[in-house]
């Protein structure tokens, strides 16, 4: 199905907005939305929310023949899949150039930058060795999918615990996770793809675009580093022309979003694995937070405060007088008070069945007059008894409170 | 904080006795075991088990179940009035985005062009269609008929239809605007809507004298007044608060909604608990309308 095209209003605004350095959901201009990863139960399960766009990783790994030309290597298969869930330009089994696109990026960051060990993964040299398997299914489309997609691959190929082999001579023994332990992949460095997004030919750069800001941007740069300042891979899209010194610059924010959020990867990593030792419950049911019906319930939204004193003090300035809302109680006759008018008593309760109920509403009521009339009048006067119908006296020159 | 007030019963029992006969399903329920039944749009065969793909409510003719959802893309009837926005210039004909499952298409000979209604259409007119009418013009039109595949076929062939200027769109579900004879009202607050039975409607400054008669292509650039555009801004707001609890729209529902609102600030009205507070003194009001 067709995506719901954008207005020229709409795309005017985010211009604009562009313009004068805001963004939609309030973020700086390189900042970067909320990334939350958690894991699954199984190992090499992984889950990346970049704000709302969501995306799942899952690492496999078999036995296969490995390549005639590099028989003690092992191989690794990437797999980006963009699932109807997630937008509903999305078409299940249609291949298309944004999924190309995603694919070879992927790739490119992953397999050709040699983050992964492949020796390592040989078993038997030229006979069997391990295939590794991720799959990358995007579950949510709320723009930069390659950043999250990396995060998300990398996060998961840490976790991954392939199955212990033994070998005696001849013999290949494939241990089970209940026999041996489990062993991690070798993994040397972090890749992540950072994405800048070009607005007005250049002009205008944003991190991290959302999926409006993606649809009007004129092109993209996309650049994989890891945290020891290594590019692994750069790609340009979109047909804008950058300068010399803009691509440097971006280098630089991306080293600095790359500790980051490496630094936010391992974080997760050693959540997972304490939760696992300690017995406690991990797992993406766990990840979860409790969702109960609170309607009054948002998420923190950020708020730009830099103009707030001065915005406060002409509200404060330009404000009226605020109206008195309790009026003062009118005296009707001594030892009485009245606030407001004699109203009906709007609780609708009926008078049949609830007449104790009316009587103590009534009584309540009596007392929150008299009470309004004590805290009206600062006199020390004694309540006589034959007015009131209650027991207690209360007696205003003692500080004693009802 | 809203204290307790007195307020009357919004029995849920009128639509509880309409229910009776009705059957509510949500996707998975098994609608029959029984195995002499055909099945249907919105169902399917779960071993031998009928079962409902979609939420809504089950309708049987004679031997065919099916599930009309409550939520869906706008399913046109000819006749219908709908809000839509170019999206392609083609040969002869736009393409309009109504939020149904095919574009709608609006033919060169259904419009009103400039220059009386029983021109001939010629090639020249074929050239400056972009005159008239470009990707992201929005329009109001009427569903003349509909393809076989089921895209809407459109005209404006009147002088209330036609290219819409200055306004606020809001896009809500189809299924909470209520057909009725007119779906262009002038609210005595101040501005005008059109309720699309697609879901999108349009609000616009209530139109002066001169406008009424111009019709068609003539889209006024004036400045619209303060007091109008929060009239509008109200009203979009309002419109919202209907649309996130469900409450079926017309012009008196919208009236009343608008009116309830009117103690608050216009952009308090996106809170929930106002939003909520706003939509039940409007149901209040609709059902002792009613009653």
């Amino acid at each position: 199905m067709r995506d719901t095209p954008l207005s020229n209003c709409e795309r005017d605004f985010l211009l604009k907005a562009i313009q004068e350095k805001k963004r939609l959901d309030g973020r700086q201009t390189y900042d970067y939305r909320s990334i939350k990863i958690s894991f699954g139960t199984d190992y090499g399960c992984c889950f990346v929310d970049l704000g709302k766009t969501r995306i799942m990783a899952q690492v496999s790994c078999e036995l296969i023949t490995p390549k005639e030309n590099r028989p003690n290597e092992g191989l690794i298969f990437f797999n980006i899949e963009l699932s109807p869930m997630a937008s509903p330009a999305f078409e299940m089994g249609r291949q298309s150039e944004l999924l190309v696109k995603l694919n070879r990026q992927l790739e490119r960051c992953l397999r050709n930058s040699k983050c992964i060990d492949t020796e390592s993964l040989c078993v038997v040299s030229g006979e069997k060795v391990w295939q590794i398997r991720v799959d990358v299914h995007l579950l949510n489309h709320d723009g930069n999918l390659m950043d999250a997609a990396s995060i998300a691959a990398i996060a998961a190929l840490c976790h991954f615990r392939r199955p212990d082999v033994g070998i005696q001579g001849e013999e290949v023994t494939v241990y089970s996770t209940e026999e041996r332990d489990p062993i991690p992949l070798s993994i040397y460095h972090m890749p992540i793809c950072v994405s800048f997004s070009f607005f007005q030919q250049g002009t205008y750069l944003l991190v991290d675009p959302c999926e409006r800001e993606e649809r009007v941007m004129d092109g993209l740069l996309m650049i994989a580093m890891n945290k020891h300042r290594e590019i692994c891979s750069i790609q340009s899209s979109g047909g804008i022309m950058l300068l010399k010194d803009q691509v440097l610059r971006c280098s630089k924010i991306a080293s600095v979003k790359v500790s980051e959020i490496t630094e936010l990867i391992n974080k997760a990593l050693e959540n997972d694995k304490k939760a696992r030792k300690t017995g406690g419950k991990f797992g993406f049911a766990e990840s979860l937070p409790q969702e109960r019906i609170t309607a009054l319930k948002t998420d923190v939204s950020h708020v730009e405060m830099s103009d707030v004193k001065e915005k406060a003090n002409e509200i404060v300035q330009r404000a009226e007088v605020p109206p008195q809302t309790v009026p003062s109680p009118v005296l009707t006759a001594p030892g009485t008070g009245q606030v407001g008018e004699g109203l009906e008593n709007s609780w609708g309760l009926k008078e049949e069945e609830e007449e104790e109920e009316e009587d103590e509403t009534v009584e309540l009521k009596m007392e929150l007059e008299e009470g309004h009339e004590e805290k009206g009048r600062g006199d020390v006067v004694v309540i006589s008894d034959s007015d009131s119908e209650e027991e207690d006296v209360v007696i205003l020159n003692q500080v004693t409170t009802k | 904080m809203a204290l307790p007030t007195f307020r009357k019963q919004v029995s849920l029992s009128p639509s509880l006795s309409a229910l009776d006969g009705k059957d509510l399903v949500v996707p998975g329920d098994v609608i029959t075991s029984d195995t002499g039944f055909m099945r249907g749009h919105g169902t399917y065969m779960d071993e031998e088990k009928l079962t409902a793909s979609v939420a809504g409510e089950v309708e049987r003719v004679n031997k065919l179940v099916c599930v009309r959802p409550l939520r869906t893309r706008f399913n046109g009837e000819v006749g219908d009035v709908v809000v839509g926005r170019i999206t392609e210039v083609q040969q002869k004909r736009w393409k309009v985005e109504t939020n149904s499952r095919l574009d709608s298409v609006l033919l060169l000979s259904s419009v009103n062009l400039p220059g009386g209604e029983l021109r001939r259409r010629s090639a020249e007119d074929e050239l400056t269609m972009r005159d008239y009418l470009q990707e992201g013009d929005l329009i109001s039109a009427e569903v003349q008929s509909v393809f076989s595949d089921g895209a809407l076929s459109l005209h404006t062939r009147s002088l209330k239809y036609g290219k819409l200027g200055q306004g606020v769109l809001v896009q809500l579900s189809p299924s909470l605007i209520k057909r009725q004879k007119t779906h262009f009202h002038n609210l005595p607050c101040g501005a005008s809507i059109i309720l699309g039975n697609n879901g999108f409607v349009w609000l616009y400054p209530a139109p002066g004298q001169q406008d009424e008669e111009a019709g068609g292509y003539y889209t006024s650039l004036e400045p619209v007044s303060l007091s109008d555009r929060e009239v509008i801004s109200r009203l979009r707001n309002c419109l919202l608060a209907l649309g996130a609890h469900k409450v079926l729209l017309y012009d008196t529902s919208v009236l009343y909604c608008y009116e309830s609102s009117l103690p608050h600030q216009i952009k308090d009205i996106l809170k929930p608990e106002v939003m909520e507070e706003i939509v039940m003194v409007t149901r209040q009001k609709l059902v002792e309308q009613e009653g």
